[in-house]
């Protein structure tokens, strides 16, 4: 089901699915694509709540809504106004960055935190790059590296009508906006993973060209019994390329909490 | 028709290296640069600057960051060795890409230096920039022209403001003390142009009466300048040719065959500055959404399709000189050639009152851009000065 809820004076556009312990998905910088089969996965044990955030898919960007922290704010107010609790908080790529922001202002809300490659924080020195230039390499080279067979991240943009292609081309220009600079990241948010104190899981793929396992590693270093755990022949979104592999990892991590 | 005189100071020396590699711009190494061949060049070029005082033209320059293209990296430190060198012509900066500025106050006090130091001679361009600028100066492209407007609205007030300091608490910019030493000559401040290729460009400078200029064919000129004079009737004002500014590439000789050779050799430069690593095309957020909808179904060259006067499309990357004619991206021959495609070309327009005379591009050596300069100084650009409205514009 798809539905649009006001937050905050902020309208979502939300897909809801399944029935059982909520989980907020926050989908990648990619957008939610809501007709590819991984919410329905995550649907057969879950309560999944997918918003496509603000500027992405067919939610607007409101004039004043710019940053991360606006987002994490809004989604900690989105948790309040349907009365979640004992969520599973779920963040993939650009949407992991999102979960970090939020539960390092509160941890009160959710269950358990999982990660799928995120971006979000800085681990090397001023001369290492920790996330791939995704808006320095030719959209070919993107496939490669973000995908372990790039024909999965292929779009036939000439099949798509022009109000998908608009929310495509929308939900580009927000990434920009949201992660221009610093780059995808915060640069003061390692310092605050500390706060982060429930069980929190790393998904990454194993053939992630976009940030590496080494850097899902500097994640685990600062949250507190954080574990990694990786999927085979899966790039930076093992979501949409294994989404079985990677409901069934989801399923998993929640049956302990 | 008044003209100014521009040249980006290329250094084309590592063109064909460029070329192999694909891209000219953002990631060419540049290692490919000989900096004691680039001073030379660059000693060349203000030379060529210089000349134009002489015979009495205007001069224009522009900056562009990270390429084999153009060596101007920063507008105010070319103008001020060009204001020193020149009496009378009028400098104009097109552009100060202030979206991609850090600190418009800066760019304020460099403008009113500018300013000063020419005697209020100075017109002053605050553009968006190309799309290839943003990598270089790592600025967000999402609502750039967001921070266009305040970066402008900031510097106008600060070359305005006299009983300062006055403070700013915007979206983009904060200072708690605003007041720059020198101010200009020029009151309230020197004029302002805006560059464009669209018909929002045209309204958005009408509403704030800026000469709006733009480049590469007249059938995307045409619109902008339209939507700007419809704009400015709705306002209650007329706007009359020197709103409108069009930048060509000129090759005039003593004969029809050395103009156009001239021509062929300056348009290198328009068949190489395209080329850039396809990361760098398309920014998000830089193109509008319509743009973007269009290149995604159509390929990363959807929005800068130019047609010639019959509708035909023209490739900038391979185009010949006869090609660039019919887009009007080239007037080439001799004096009154050039002179006569101006005529008709400033008809066809309703009437533009400034022409960016391109007339060094490249390839074109030092005695024939010497001589190009010459020849347009002394036999068209005054001719040129008598041009103004057509009737048929008039009367519309």
């Amino acid at each position: 089901m798809s539905r649009h809820i006001t937050v905050s004076g902020v309208g979502l556009d939300v897909e809801e699915r399944g029935e059982g312990r909520p989980l907020l998905f926050l989908h990648p910088g990619e957008g939610l694509q809501p007709n590819r089969p991984w919410i329905d996965e995550l649907a057969r044990n879950h309560r999944v709540i997918a918003p496509n955030h603000p500027g992405f898919g067919g939610s607007a960007l409101p004039d004043w809504f710019g940053t991360v922290d606006d987002m994490a704010y809004l989604y900690l107010d989105l948790i309040r106004e349907l009365k979640l609790d004992k969520v599973l908080l779920v963040g993939a790529c650009f949407g992991g960055w999102i979960a970090v922001e939020m539960a390092v202002r509160t941890t009160a809300p959710f269950a358990g935190l999982l990660l799928s490659a995120p971006l979000g924080i800085k681990v090397g020195g001023v001369l290492d790059r920790d996330i791939t230039d995704m808006h320095g390499i030719a959209r070919s080279e993107f496939l490669k590296r973000a995908w372990a067979d790039p024909k999965n991240g292929e779009i036939d943009y000439t099949a798509l009508p022009d109000t998908e292609l608009a929310g495509i081309a929308r939900g580009r220009e927000s990434l920009a906006l949201f992660g221009w600079k610093p780059y995808m990241h915060n640069p003061r948010l390692r310092r605050w993973l500390h706060r982060i104190d429930i069980p929190t899981r790393l998904i990454w793929g194993d053939q992630d060209g976009i940030v590496s396992p080494a850097y899902g590693e500097g994640w685990c270093r600062e949250i507190q019994g954080a574990t990694l755990e990786t999927i085979a022949d899966a790039g930076h979104y093992p979501h949409w390329e294994q989404p079985e592999a990677f409901a069934a990892r989801v399923a998993a991590f929640s049956a302990t909490l | 028709m008044r003209t100014w005189y521009f040249s980006e100071m290329a250094y084309h020396p590592a063109w064909k290296e460029g070329i192999e590699r694909g891209s000219l711009r953002v990631n060419f190494p540049n290692q490919a640069v000989d900096p004691v061949e680039a001073g030379k060049l660059l000693n060349r070029y203000l030379d060529e600057f210089r000349l134009c005082d002489e015979v009495g033209i205007d001069i224009m320059v522009n900056e562009h960051h990270s390429t084999a293209t153009c060596m101007t990296v920063s507008v105010p430190m070319a103008l001020a060795v060009i204001a020193r060198e020149t009496k009378k012509s009028r400098l104009l900066t097109l552009g100060n890409p202030i979206a991609n500025r850090p600190d418009p106050v800066r760019v304020a006090e460099e403008m009113a230096w500018l300013d000063c130091l020419s005697g209020g001679r100075l017109e002053m361009g605050l553009v968006k920039g190309a799309p290839y600028e943003i990598a270089p100066a790592n600025s967000n492209p999402a609502r750039l022209m967001r921070r266009y407007w305040e970066a402008h609205d900031l510097i106008l007030k600060a070359l305005s403001t006299h009983d300062g300091p006055f403070s700013w608490e915007g979206e983009y910019y904060h200072y708690r003390n605003v007041n720059i030493w020198p101010r200009p000559i020029q009151q309230p401040h020197p004029p302002v142009w805006m560059t464009g290729m669209s018909v929002d460009t045209g309204t958005l400078a009408a509403e704030r009466g800026h000469v709006v200029g733009t480049l590469l064919s007249g059938g995307l000129a045409k619109p902008m300048y339209e939507a700007y004079r419809k704009r400015a009737r709705e306002l209650g004002w007329e706007a009359g040719p020197d709103r409108f500014a069009y930048a060509a590439i000129i090759g005039v000789g003593s004969t029809r065959e050395e103009g156009l050779r001239r021509a062929d050799q300056i348009a290198d430069y328009v068949r190489t500055a395209p080329l850039v690593y396809e990361a760098f095309t398309n920014p998000p957020g830089y193109n509008s959404l319509a743009a973007n909808v269009a290149i995604l179904k159509n390929g990363p060259r959807a929005n800068r399709i130019v047609t010639d006067r019959n509708g035909d499309q023209i490739d900038h990357r391979k185009a010949t000189v006869q090609q660039f004619m019919d887009t009007e991206t080239v007037f080439a021959g001799t004096p009154d050639d050039v002179f006569n495609q101006l005529k008709a070309f400033n008809a066809r327009m309703g009437g533009v009152g400034h022409l960016l005379f391109f007339g060094q591009g490249g390839f074109l050596s030092h005695q024939d851009a010497m001589s190009n300069i010459s020849l347009f100084g002394k036999e068209v650009a005054p001719r040129l000065l008598e041009l103004g409205a057509p009737e048929t514009a008039a009367a519309e």
